[in-house]
C-alpha cells in the first residue's frame, strides 16, 4: 500500500534519453591551436604522461587520461578546454569487425558479464549506476548476467594484477563465441595511474579488446553511449 | 589516561620521543616486546591499531601502533630487527594478518606464530621477490610461475559436510575475492575469505610519485572513499608542514566528506533491500544516491568528488549557484528518504529477514578490532571523528551513534542514522574560493593520521624522503581487519543469508588488497 501511494505521488523517476548533453560532466579535453604556444608545461604536469607532442601539436590521449584537470589549471594561455563531451568511446583492434558480427548474431540485445580485475571500485560503482532506474540500461536490451556461460561479452575494469589473471582468462574462455571484451576506464586501457606498479599488466596484452570507454571513472552516460555505439544503435 | 600523564608514566621506564603533538614514539628492546604490548593494552587501556615494517639502511624497524581512543593520541612502539618479526598472536587476535603481510613484502620470518601462509603473494608469484625492499627496482614487473602449487583452505571435513567455493569472479557487479564455505545441512560452519586478488602495489608506487601528484594516487586506492583518502593526504601534508587551512575551507571539506558518506550508505542500504528481495525501496534508495552523485558532479565536475580536496585548501570554487544547488538537493532527498525508510521499517517480511541475522557479539568485535559502522553496531564506542577530530568535527560531532546487538538490522539502522546526521551537517556551507599550495617536503619527517572513511578507521603513516617524495607510506585500511568480522557474522546462518550479511558489512576489496 505504501509502495502504491509513493508511486502515485512521485510518478516515474527516470529519464527519457540517458545520453543527453550534460554540461557538468567532464569530457574530451581539446587543444586550441591558436592559443597554444607549445610551452609544454602541461606535459610536465600530467601525472600519467597522457600528453605528448605530435607534428608540433599537443596531443592528448583520451583513452589514458584520468581527467584530473591539472593540465587545465596549469595552462596560462587557456589553450586547453574541457568540452564536457563524454562521448569518447573508441573501438579497439577488432572493433569494426565485431560490430558487424554483433549486429548479425545478437541483433537487438546484449548480455554482459562484469569482471573487476584491479580497479579501485569507482568504475564498478558507475557500472552498477547504469542499472539504476535513472539510466536503466536494460531498456536497450543490455543486461548483466551472473555467469559467463550466458554472456556475449565481458566488461573489464582496472589493470590486470598477477593474482587475478588466471580467473580473468578462465572467465573469458567460458564464454561462447563470438565474445566481446569491453574495457571500462583508463586503467583497463594502459593501467592508468597504476601502470608502473610491479604486479600489474595491460589488459590488451592479455585479451583482444573491442571497445574502450575512457574516463576515470567513466560516467554511466559514457558507458551507455559506448555500448550502444558497439551495438550499432547510434 | 591523558597525554601528559602517559608521558610521565613512560618517562620512568622507556626511551621516548614526542612528535606532531599527539604521537609518542617509544623505542623497545626486541626481547621485551610481548610484555610491553600486553602491559600497554591491559594497564593503560590502549587499543591496537596496526603493525608495520619500515626498512632502514641498517635493518628493519617494526612499528606497533596503539591508540588512546578517549583522549586521541598514538603510542608507537618500535624495535629494530635483522630478520624476524616477534608474533603478537598471543595478545592480539588479528596480529598474524599484519605479520603475514610484512613477511610477504619484506622477507622476514615470524617468530612464534601458528599461521605462516602467504597473504599478499598468491601461489602464482615467482619465488623470492620482496617488492617493498629497497633493492627492488621501481617499474620492475613480477613474473608468474609456470606450475602453480595448490592453496590449502581451512575446511571442515566430516560426514555430511560439503564445501562451497565462491569467486573470485562474482555473480554481480562487485569486486573479486574468494569465499570458501564449509556447510553441514543448511548452516554455515566455517567461512574462509581469501583476498588480495587486486594487489597492485600501491605502497611501492606512492614512494615514487612526487608529492604534488600523490593525492591522485591516494583517491584511487578506494573509489568509494575517494574524498576520505584525499582528506587523509591533505591532513598529513598539513601536519608535516604545520599549516592550518581557513575555516571556510574546513567547512567545505566537512561537507564533501559527508556527501560521500550519504551516497555510500544509500547504496549500502539499497543493497540490503535487494538481497532481501524488497526491490521498490532498493530502487528508490539508489535513485536518491544517483541524485547525490549528480549534485557532486555539479559542484566538482566529478561524480565521485575526485581531486577536490588538496593540501592547503580545496581545488573547487563554491559559488552561490552551487551553494543553493547543494541545499535544495539535500532538502528534497531528505524528505524522500524518510518516507522510504518508513516503508522498510513497517514491512514485516523485511524485518523478519534482517533482525537477529549475522550477529557479531561485542566480545568478538573487540577482539577483531572492528571499526566504523560495523564496530559501532556491536557496541564499540569509537568514531575517529570524535576521538581524533579533524576539520569541523571537533565542533559538530558531539555524540557517537551506537547499537548493541550487532546484526544486519543494527548496521542498517546505523547507516540510516549516519545519513540523517550527514544531512543535518550540510546546512552551514559558505562561499569559498579555490586555493592550492606548492608542496616542499622537509626530509626525514614522520607523521600519522586517522580519518573516518565510510568503512571505518583509516590510519596512514608517512616518512618523507628526498626530492619531494615519500620514503615509506603505510595504509592500515578499515577493510583489512573488518573482513574477518564477516567470517564470524555468518556462522550458523544459512547460505542464502550470506549476501545479506556481506552487503551489510560492504567492505572494500580494493583498499584491503592495495
Amino acid at each position: 500500500m505504501g509502495i502504491l501511494k509513493d508511486r502515485i505521488k512521485y510518478g516515474s523517476e527516470t529519464i527519457k534519453d540517458p545520453i543527453y548533453f550534460n554540461k557538468f560532466s567532464y569530457g574530451r579535453i581539446e587543444v586550441d591551436e591558436n592559443k597554444c604556444t607549445l610551452c609544454k608545461k602541461c606535459i610536465d604536469m600530467c601525472p600519467i604522461n597522457a600528453i605528448s607532442v605530435m607534428d608540433k601539436k599537443i596531443f592528448i590521449d583520451n583513452k589514458g587520461c584520468i581527467f584530473c584537470g591539472n593540465c587545465l589549471s596549469t595552462c596560462e594561455y587557456g589553450a586547453l578546454v574541457n568540452t564536457h563531451d563524454y562521448k569518447m568511446a573508441e573501438f579497439g583492434q577488432l572493433g569494426e569487425e565485431s560490430r558487424e558480427k554483433i549486429y548479425k548474431k545478437f541483433n537487438r540485445s546484449l548480455v554482459l558479464r562484469s569482471v573487476d580485475t584491479g580497479s579501485c571500485n569507482a568504475c564498478m560503482l558507475e557500472l552498477s549506476a547504469t542499472t539504476n532506474n535513472f539510466y536503466a540500461i536494460s531498456r536497450y536490451g543490455i543486461t548483466f548476467a551472473a555467469s559467463p556461460r550466458h554472456a556475449d561479452g565481458i566488461v573489464v575494469t582496472g589493470p590486470v594484477p598477477l593474482n587475478i589473471k588466471d580467473a580473468l582468462l578462465r572467465t573469458y574462455y567460458a564464454m561462447p563465441e563470438p565474445r566481446l571484451v569491453i574495457a571500462v576506464g583508463a586503467c583497463a586501457y594502459d593501467g592508468g595511474i597504476f601502470k608502473d606498479k610491479y604486479a600489474v599488466e595491460r589488459l590488451d596484452k592479455i585479451l583482444p579488446v573491442d571497445l574502450y570507454i575512457p574516463g576515470c571513472p567513466p560516467s554511466p552516460q559514457a558507458i551507455i553511449y559506448g555500448v550502444l555505439k558497439l551495438m550499432q544503435r547510434i | 589516561m591523558r597525554f601528559n600523564e602517559m608521558i610521565k608514566e613512560l618517562e620512568q621506564e622507556f626511551v621516548y620521543e614526542v612528535k606532531n603533538t599527539n604521537e609518542i614514539y617509544v623505542t623497545l628492546d626486541k626481547s621485551s616486546v610481548i610484555d610491553v604490548v600486553s602491559d600497554m593494552i591491559s594497564k593503560y587501556k590502549l587499543h591496537f591499531v596496526a603493525q608495520f615494517c619500515v626498512e632502514n639502511h641498517d635493518g628493519f624497524t617494526i612499528n606497533i601502533v596503539l591508540s588512546n581512543r578517549r583522549n586521541g593520541y598514538y603510542v608507537i612502539l618500535r624495535y629494530t630487527t635483522g630478520n624476524e618479526v616477534i608474533s603478537l598472536e598471543s595478545i592480539i587476535h588479528q596480529a598474524s594478518l599484519f605479520e603475514r603481510e610484512i613477511v610477504d613484502l619484506f622477507r622476514l620470518s615470524i617468530h612464534g606464530s601458528s599461521d605462516n601462509r602467504n597473504l599478499v603473494k598468491h601461489e602464482i608469484w615467482q619465488a623470492n621477490v620482496y617488492p617493498l625492499r629497497k633493492n627492488f627496482k621501481f617499474k620492475e614487473k613480477v613474473s608468474a610461475k609456470y606450475e602453480i602449487p595448490e592453496y590449502r583452505f581451512k575446511e571442515i571435513r566430516v560426514d555430511g559436510a560439503h564445501q562451497i567455493p565462491v569467486g573470485p569472479v562474482h555473480a554481480g557487479i562487485i569486486e573479486p575475492g574468494h569465499f570458501r564455505f564449509s556447510v553441514i545441512g543448511e548452516d554455515i560452519k566455517n567461512l574462509e575469505i581469501r583476498l588480495m586478488y587486486k594487489h597492485r602495489g600501491v605502497e611501492n608506487l606512492c614512494k615514487n610519485v612526487i608529492a604534488e601528484n600523490l593525492n591522485l594516487v591516494f583517491e584511487r586506492i578506494a573509489g568509494e572513499s575517494s574524498v576520505a583518502y584525499n582528506e587523509a593526504y591533505a591532513l598529513l601534508v598539513e601536519k608535516i608542514l604545520g599549516i592550518e587551512v581557513t575555516r571556510e575551507a574546513k567547512i567545505v571539506r566537512t561537507i564533501l566528506l559527508e556527501l560521500e558518506r550519504i551516497y555510500n550508505f544509500l547504496d549500502d542500504i539499497a543493497g540490503i533491500c535487494v538481497d532481501v528481495g524488497y526491490s521498490y525501496p532498493a530502487k528508490k534508495y539508489s535513485y536518491l544516491s544517483e541524485q547525490i552523485h549528480q549534485l557532486c558532479e555539479k559542484i566538482s565536475g566529478n561524480r565521485l568528488l575526485r581531486n577536490s580536496i588538496v593540501p592547503g585548501g580545496i581545488n573547487i570554487a563554491i559559488t552561490p549557484e552551487k551553494l543553493s544547488a547543494i541545499l535544495e538537493t539535500i532538502k528534497s532527498v531528505n524528505n524522500r528518504f524518510e518516507g522510504i525508510v518508513d516503508m522498510t521499517m513497517n514491512s514485516v517480511p523485511f524485518l523478519d529477514r534482517v533482525e537477529i541475522t549475522g550477529v557479531v557479539d561485542n566480545e568478538i568485535a573487540e577482539k577483531l578490532i572492528l571499526t566504523g559502522v560495523v564496530g559501532r553496531a556491536s557496541r564499540i564506542r569509537y568514531d575517529v571523528r570524535h576521538s581524533f577530530p579533524y576539520e569541523m568535527y571537533g565542533e559538530i560531532k558531539k555524540s557517537i551513534n551506537v547499537e548493541t546487538i550487532g546484526g544486519v538490522f543494527e548496521r542498517y539502522k546505523l547507516k540510516i542514522a549516519e545519513i540523517r546526521e550527514a544531512f543535518n551537517l550540510s546546512s552551514q556551507i559558505k562561499h569559498v574560493n579555490k586555493r592550492k599550495i606548492n608542496i616542499n617536503l622537509p626530509e626525514n619527517k614522520e607523521a600519522f593520521i586517522s580519518v573516518e572513511t565510510v568503512k571505518g578507521e583509516l590510519l596512514v603513516y608517512v616518512r618523507t624522503g628526498k626530492d619531494n617524495k615519500f620514503d615509506r607510506i603505510y595504509f592500515k585500511t578499515p577493510s583489512f581487519t573488518n573482513w574477518n568480522g564477516l567470517t564470524y557474522a555468518v556462522l550458523g546462518e544459512i547460505v542464502p543469508d550470506f549476501p545479506l550479511c556481506n552487503k551489510s558489512f560492504n567492505m572494500s576489496y580494493s583498499e584491503n588488497d592495495r
